[in-house]
């Protein structure tokens, strides 16, 4: 039990301590394909030193949603990984709070808050970027909502373990139409998610900026908990996508602690072969006008809806 | 029935080919270019192909070997060389003009795609034919003919309109192939040529329509000419 108990601090610890190096090794490949030095993978953890040690500057027009929307953000994604299978392969003690919409929910309630900060102080960069991400996030919900009827189809659960469970167990499913489409579906979904679709340059701070423009506004300690609740939420994400429907394999069964450390190594890992793909995405996809940013949301849908129609097999 | 007696493997091949033929009926229903358009239109019939030889092989028809190579042979090169041939001697427009967004006739698709699924669930349901391979092959074809008879409805050029004629002909086909193999050879030898003839049709069609109208697109049509 109190294995259990420290293997779930583990899960929290390794979703802290490795989401920045995750956002460096991205941001690195990113700057060596297109032929540039790069600024280390390192580089994430060094900024977080640098924002933490810095004074905050407050807007005059900001009220207290300014002061609670990081702390909630970085709560909520503290919160998740609880749910999820990140080291073991078998639920952990309260990881029965919630299934995969759970999950879903409280990810979306730490991106809520962050849109009504970014409205809070008034500024038109916060409006333009909380609006964008508004008008994404109605538009990449549906498509959400069916991916988890595809893997509710799929396993007859919404518990992410018994998904885990079921492809590792069943090379048939794994390999069957329906699982594949999912995939393709929610690899759309992490692409918006993790604010890298294929309509704004890799350089962050421009016209068509999104999750950015939400947090102009902020600076020091509190723009260094919402970079990295996000550097959190891409981590959580990508665990949600390798882990339970990518590549479910790897994973801790004992729950000794050497698996433990090889489970984390695996699933940095797993990590990377994922990156390697969003960085392909990224690089070999030409950055498109921003008004079809529907187009991939769309493709993402009918995915997820070939996937529900190609379950009426079995 | 052959579909309903398939084991794992036949299945999966059946299912992964009729889901894939599903998937170019959208990405024509989704692109912009007329060239993109007959480069899968063109994959997709040979899809079909494999999948007639596929069913031949499974279900011991020997005549559906020569069905496969006359639909690689004719909607596979012969339609798409046809209709590339319309638009470079037309000058036709290349761009694919449509009422809707693409993306908003994908979205419409994917709807029509939930109809069908609902439909040929009930149907299958009925026929006690639930799991199989039939139903998915009933759900493939149904959703095929709506995204064509929807290219249809939101596309106006005569080029267009054929394009989406061709598409849910396909999507007949598909069907027809799995849920009925053992077709009359002589009648899926008049489909064939059926199109052929269509095409032939359109291409006259828009070289009259051009000549005397100037324009191929039904936007454009609007007096009444007695």
């Amino acid at each position: 039990m109190t294995r259990d108990v420290l293997l779930q601090i583990g899960q929290v610890i390794t979703v802290i301590a490795l989401s920045p190096l995750l956002q460096g090794v991205i941001l690195q490949w990113e700057e060596r394909v297109q032929r540039a030095q790069g600024a280390g993978i390192l580089q994430p953890y060094r900024d977080l030193w640098k924002l933490f040690h810095k004074q905050g500057v407050v807007p005059q027009t900001a009220s207290f949603i300014y002061w609670v929307a990081p702390i909630v953000a970085f709560t909520c994604m503290l919160t998740v990984p609880i749910l999820i299978p990140v080291l073991t392969d078998f639920p952990l003690p309260e990881s029965d709070m919630g299934d995969i919409l759970g999950g879903g929910l409280i990810l979306t309630l730490g991106s809520f808050l962050i849109t009504l900060a970014g409205l809070d102080s008034g500024s038109a960069y916060g409006g333009i970027g909380s609006s964008r991400a508004v008008m994404l996030a109605i538009l990449a919900e549906p498509t959400l909502i069916l991916v988890f009827v595809g893997i509710t189809l799929l396993a007859k659960a919404m518990l992410p373990f018994v998904v885990n469970h079921l492809l590792v167990q069943q090379p048939a499913v794994y390999w069957s139409p329906a699982h594949l489409f999912l995939v393709a579906a929610f690899f759309i979904l992490l692409l918006v998610e993790t604010d890298r679709l294929p309509i704004h340059s890799s350089t962050h701070i421009e016209v068509y900026m999104i999750d950015e423009g939400r947090i102009l506004e902020y600076s020091g300690p509190l723009l260094a908990l919402l970079k990295w609740a996000s550097m959190m939420k891409q981590f959580i994400l990508y665990t949600v996508f390798c882990n339970v429907l990518l590549l479910p394999w790897g994973l801790s069964h004992l729950g000794t602690a050497a698996g433990a450390l090889g489970a984390a190594a695996a699933v940095f890992g797993k990590f990377l072969i994922v990156a390697l793909m969003v960085v392909f995405v990224e690089t070999a996809q030409s950055r498109l006008r921003y008004y079809r940013y529907q187009e991939p949301l769309a493709a993402s849908f009918l995915l997820a809806v070939l996937a529900i129609v190609a379950n009426q097999l079995r | 029935m052959l579909a309903a007696q398939l084991g794992p493997l036949a299945a999966s091949l059946f299912s992964l080919m009729a889901i894939a033929s599903l998937l170019l009926a959208f990405v024509m229903l989704g692109s912009r270019w007329l060239t993109d358009y007959l480069i899968a239109f063109a994959v997709q019939s040979w899809l079909i192909a494999c999948l007639s030889a596929a069913v031949g092989y499974y279900g011991h028809y020997p005549e559906l070997y020569l069905i496969a190579l006359l639909t690689a042979l004719f909607r596979g090169m012969l339609l798409p060389y046809l209709i590339l041939n319309i638009i470079k001697r037309q000058d036709v427009d290349r761009e694919v003009h449509e009422r809707l967004s693409p993306s908003a006739c994908m979205v419409i698709g994917a709807l029509l795609v939930l109809f069908a699924f609902v439909v040929s669930g009930h149907l299958g349901q009925s026929l006690g034919l639930t799991g199989t391979v039939a139903v998915l092959a009933l759900t493939v074809m149904l959703s095929m003919k709506l995204i064509g008879f929807l290219m249809l409805v939101v596309r106006s050029e005569a080029l267009s309109q054929i394009l989406g004629l061709l598409v849910l002909e396909n999507g007949i086909f598909l069907g027809s192939q799995i849920l009925v193999p053992g077709m009359p050879l002589l009648i899926e030898l008049v489909i064939l040529f059926d199109l052929l003839v269509v095409v032939a049709c359109f291409g006259v069609l828009i070289r009259y329509l051009l000549a005397h109208a100037r324009t191929s697109s039904a936007h454009d049509l609007r007096r009444l000419v007695g």
